[in-house]
């Protein structure tokens, strides 16, 4: 189960390497937890667009004598599989207190957001030339996918506005937020296109900093400073299409799969689930995921979000704290981190009342990686 | 924008070699299963002796997105429509659309038909697929 959560400062945070945020996110987590950093005896690592993070953060964090030691990478879903891993660890007696840690600064004083993202252009072989042909980093490869959802299932721009809103809603309820100001459906049409038909409300922000959780076992948690957050279903799911033909590209994505695993893994069902953090790298991303956790049927997500039940008003506690859209982007550490101050009852001003069962993904690639959490505050069932 | 720039390297230099001559090339196994060009293993079986073939050149879209670059002379953005469109042999290609397509006028949807065509950014530099509506 989850006892720490450790997160530096977020956002336009300068003059601190990603090594640097990774090891005072632990520490911080280690606080968190209310234990020593000598009791940590596993350490997962993962890092973000700038690297900089490899299991040398061991020594930056002078921990010895480890009985679990690996960087991971599976893009936005590590957060989750790291979890999954530490989790398995310590069931297995492995290791007892495994800290995971991801961190990032791609933000510099003098760059743009976008030189950060788009800046990897390869002048040669095959990823050189689709960068020729002007495919170039995330953003044309979701709007590809996005587009071929709006054209088979007529979801609108309009309708993955409402995700922005109400998103930004929940932010303004989150002091770690990076963005609190409300926006409104027309703010969202108004913004610049970034890909067409992604305007720049539909995108994710860029952000510096790191966020780390301590995973141990039953019995530890239960003694320690937090409330206990059972990981109580797991599941991954890669499909390995990527631009290859694939008729589920932008309509399915691993969500469909590794959703219901987790879930049946907890003994829980789609009803159940109290709290969702998603990974919300667009708000396509959202919508597509609600569809294949089963929130809404297929191809229905559209009028699903604009129905009103979304935000602080609504009846779905969807991305509490802003997500990656408006709080802050640290891969899949975002949704995680929300879940677990939600699965804690620690929401404050936007804490869910009903909060024993919160629903974590984590997306990597261009849909191409999925792992799913189930948290719990109660061990139940299960 | 039209293509930018690219080289070839050791896993491209054939392709390349056929795109300066106008041809797309295609993978194929000794199954007779048809893969991407990128692909060193077939897609539909784990054969590795694989041979180049030509792809028709027909396509249809199967989605497309709208970008905009602005040019170094500070002239107006201008727009590209990127695309993927299904080969007539099966696979899925992602590049542009070539010219300056207005999709409104256009009624550009998915189910398009399309047909590969080769731009290049310069004499010094490799010949990249695009497509052309038809």
């Amino acid at each position: 189960m989850i006892a720490g959560l450790g997160m530096t400062a977020l956002g336009k945070i300068y003059g601190q390497t990603s090594a640097q945020f990774a090891a005072d996110a632990v520490r911080l987590a280690v606080a968190d937890a209310g234990i020593e950093l000598r009791d940590v005896d596993g350490l997962l690592t993962s890092s973000g667009v700038s690297g900089g993070i490899s299991i040398g953060l061991q020594r930056d964090l002078g921990l010895t004598d480890l009985r679990l030691l690996s960087h991971m990478q599976a893009y936005g879903s590590t957060a989750g599989a790291m979890v999954q891993v530490a989790s398995m660890a310590v069931l297995s007696g492995m290791a007892n207190v495994v800290a995971c840690v991801f961190a990032d600064s791609p933000l510099q004083p003098e760059r743009s957001a976008g030189a950060v993202y788009g800046s990897w252009r390869a002048p040669a072989g095959w990823w050189g030339m689709l960068g020729a042909s002007g495919i170039i980093g995330a953003n044309p490869m979701y709007a590809l996918a996005a587009r071929r959802h709006m054209e088979r299932f007529r979801t609108t721009s309009e309708q993955l506005g409402h995700i922005a809103v109400a998103q930004r809603d929940w932010a303004v309820f989150n002091p770690a937020a990076q963005l609190r100001d409300p926006i409104t459906l027309a703010d969202h049409q108004a913004s610049r296109w970034i890909v067409e038909p992604f305007h720049l409300l539909d995108c994710c922000l860029v952000s510096n900093g790191g966020i780390a959780v301590i995973v141990t076992t039953a019995d530890r948690a239960g003694s320690l400073a937090q409330p206990p957050v059972h990981v109580l279903g797991w599941a991954q799911s890669h499909p390995g299409r990527h631009m290859r033909r694939d008729p589920d590209f932008g309509l399915v994505s691993g969500a469909a799969t590794a959703g219901p695993a987790a879930l049946a893994m907890a003994g829980r069902e789609v009803a159940d689930v109290d709290v969702i953090e998603l990974y919300d790298c667009y708000t396509f991303t959202v919508l597509l995921t609600l569809e294949d956790y089963g929130f809404c049927p297929k191809g229905e997500g559209g009028p699903f979000v604009a129905s009103g039940g979304l935000g602080p008003r609504g009846k779905l506690p969807l991305n509490t704290g802003g997500g990656q859209l408006s709080g802050y982007y640290m891969w899949g550490m975002t949704p995680l981190s929300e879940a677990i101050i939600q699965a804690r009852g620690h929401g404050g001003a936007r804490q869910s009342a009903a909060h024993d069962t919160v629903l974590v993904s984590g997306n990597g690639g261009v849909l191409e990686h999925h792992s799913t959490l189930v948290l719990a505050s109660q061990a139940g069932a299960a | 924008m039209s293509v930018g720039p690219v080289q070839r390297d050791d896993a491209t230099a054939e392709f390349f070699d056929g795109t300066a001559a106008g041809r797309f090339l295609l993978r194929r196994c000794p199954a007779g299963h048809i893969s991407e060009p990128t692909v060193t293993q077939c897609t539909t079986c784990p054969a590795t002796d694989l041979e180049w073939v030509q792809a028709g050149g027909g396509a249809t879209l199967v989605s497309w997105a709208i970008t905009w670059s602005r040019p170094t002379d500070g002239d107006e953005p201008r727009r590209t429509i990127l695309a993927i469109g299904e080969l007539d042999e099966g696979p899925w290609w992602w590049t542009q659309l070539s010219g300056d397509v207005d999709p409104e006028a256009e009624a550009l949807a998915a189910g398009r038909r399309m047909r590969i065509a080769f731009e290049r950014a310069d004499a010094e530099h490799e010949a990249v697929p695009v497509f052309v509506l038809d």
